[in-house]
């Protein structure tokens, strides 16, 4: 794909924003005083961040702009300081449960029943989650649902944040797919459903050289998600739940089913076909957004439109 | 109807290829990027529609990756398929 197309369909990054050192001495301190010591001191590094790296602080507007449109100068402020320390706990409370167990933190689930009777069904589940609340803390509630996760996930050089399976020195609990792989990781994704096995997918990122978007109203404004769900549900059978994780305390997370979405089969290439779907997960979403106002973390302009003139001119005076 | 002539009249009418008939596409033609230009998503409806036709499953990645090449290896694929 040549580089401008990537840029076209890309402008997040997951790379860490701390250095290595920064990230041991956080660990360093849950293990000697736990999550209240880490928290401590994230008031103060998120304090700095956003008062004094306007670019940090930069990358949380464009969320904030559309969902607080009447709060611009010091609510604007504090709304970014509210949200990059949201994001900053649950860095913190992921490395916590990897450091000091699973116990650390308690897990509610809303809508388990409702998962147990999709997997019943034996034709996989689609697990359409998003980059909110803390997905891998929420993913260690799944186990009573006794069948494999596989999860469709793209790391970077440059992200060294830990995953908490990492930090316990335990083998991932769950199957990893990349979807720079072969075709995508897409045969290997049908594989998985095909064995009546979970596969959980980002709904709100295009990932790879993934092009197959499709424009959606979200939180006032069109934006470009993913329809790689929705279609795979259309060619396999399988149920589509959406499942997202928020920290509803300060060692407590919930994840709840927010909607079912049942994809019918031979949809074609086209991308209006699943428009549709993509629209009631941008739904699901604005409801979190409601409810979690703070646990949205794409810290980019997902609202960005590279085909528009306006957005490409921008981009443009940014490269120079 | 030979199995080649069948998948390309599957590729164009069901994956929905427009602009190319089934008589136009050549066997040995990459499936994926240059050549048919499908993607990975078509991939996925590809897998299911080998199913659907031939009662002809792949399995996993080691079957798929040669047999998705052209119309050729998956026709060749299919054909070990049905005969063992």
């Amino acid at each position: 794909m040549p580089a401008t197309d990537v840029h076209k369909t890309r402008n997040w990054s997951s790379r860490s924003l701390g250095s290595q050192l920064q990230h041991q001495i956080f660990y360093l301190l849950i293990r000697l005083g736990g999550r209240r010591a880490a928290y401590a001191l994230l008031y103060f590094v998120v304090l700095y961040y956003v008062l004094l790296r306007p670019a940090v602080r930069g990358k949380t507007f464009p969320y904030l702009r559309r969902r607080f449109p009447r709060e611009g100068g010091p609510p604007r402020l504090r709304n970014s300081y509210r949200m990059s320390l949201e994001l900053g706990k649950v860095l913190v409370d992921r490395a916590v449960v990897g450091i000091l167990g699973p116990s650390a933190m308690r897990v509610e689930m809303d809508g388990g029943a409702k998962l147990l009777e999709l997997v019943g069904e034996g034709r996989g589940l689609i697990l359409l989650t998003a980059h909110v609340g803390c997905w891998q803390v929420a993913m260690s509630a799944l186990g009573f649902l006794q069948v494999p996760v596989n999860l469709l996930m793209q790391r970077e050089t440059g992200d060294i944040d830990r995953h908490y399976f990492e930090h316990a020195g335990i083998e991932c609990p769950y199957k990893i797919i990349d979807p720079r792989g072969f075709l995508g990781g897409a045969l290997e994704m049908v594989e998985v459903l095909k064995r009546g096995e979970i596969l959980s997918v980002m709904g709100d990122r295009m990932l790879g050289n993934d092009q197959n978007g499709v424009r959606v109203d979200f939180l006032g404004a069109p934006v470009r998600f993913p329809f790689s769900a929705y279609k795979l549900a259309s060619a396999t059978g399988a149920p589509v739940a959406v499942v997202l994780s928020a920290k509803t305390g300060p060692a407590s997370y919930e994840l709840k089913l927010y909607d079912v979405i049942r994809v019918p089969g031979g949809l074609g290439r086209g991308e209006a076909s699943f428009a549709p779907h993509a629209s009631r997960f941008a739904r699901s979403l604005e409801r979190f957004c409601a409810e979690h106002p703070y646990q949205f973390f794409n810290f980019f302009d997902l609202w960005h439109d590279p085909d528009r003139a306006e957005d490409r001119r921008r981009t443009e005076s940014e490269e120079l | 109807m030979t199995i080649k002539e069948k998948l390309k009249k599957i590729l164009v009418e069901e994956l929905n290829l427009e602009d190319i008939s089934p008589e136009e596409i050549d066997d040995d033609a990459p499936l994926f990027g240059e050549g048919l230009g499908l993607d990975s998503l078509d991939a996925v409806e590809l897998v299911v529609l080998v199913q659907k036709h031939f009662g002809v499953e792949i399995k996993d990645m080691e079957e798929g990756r040669p047999a998705l090449q052209s119309v050729s290896s998956l026709a060749a694929f299919i054909e070990n398929r049905l005969a063992a």
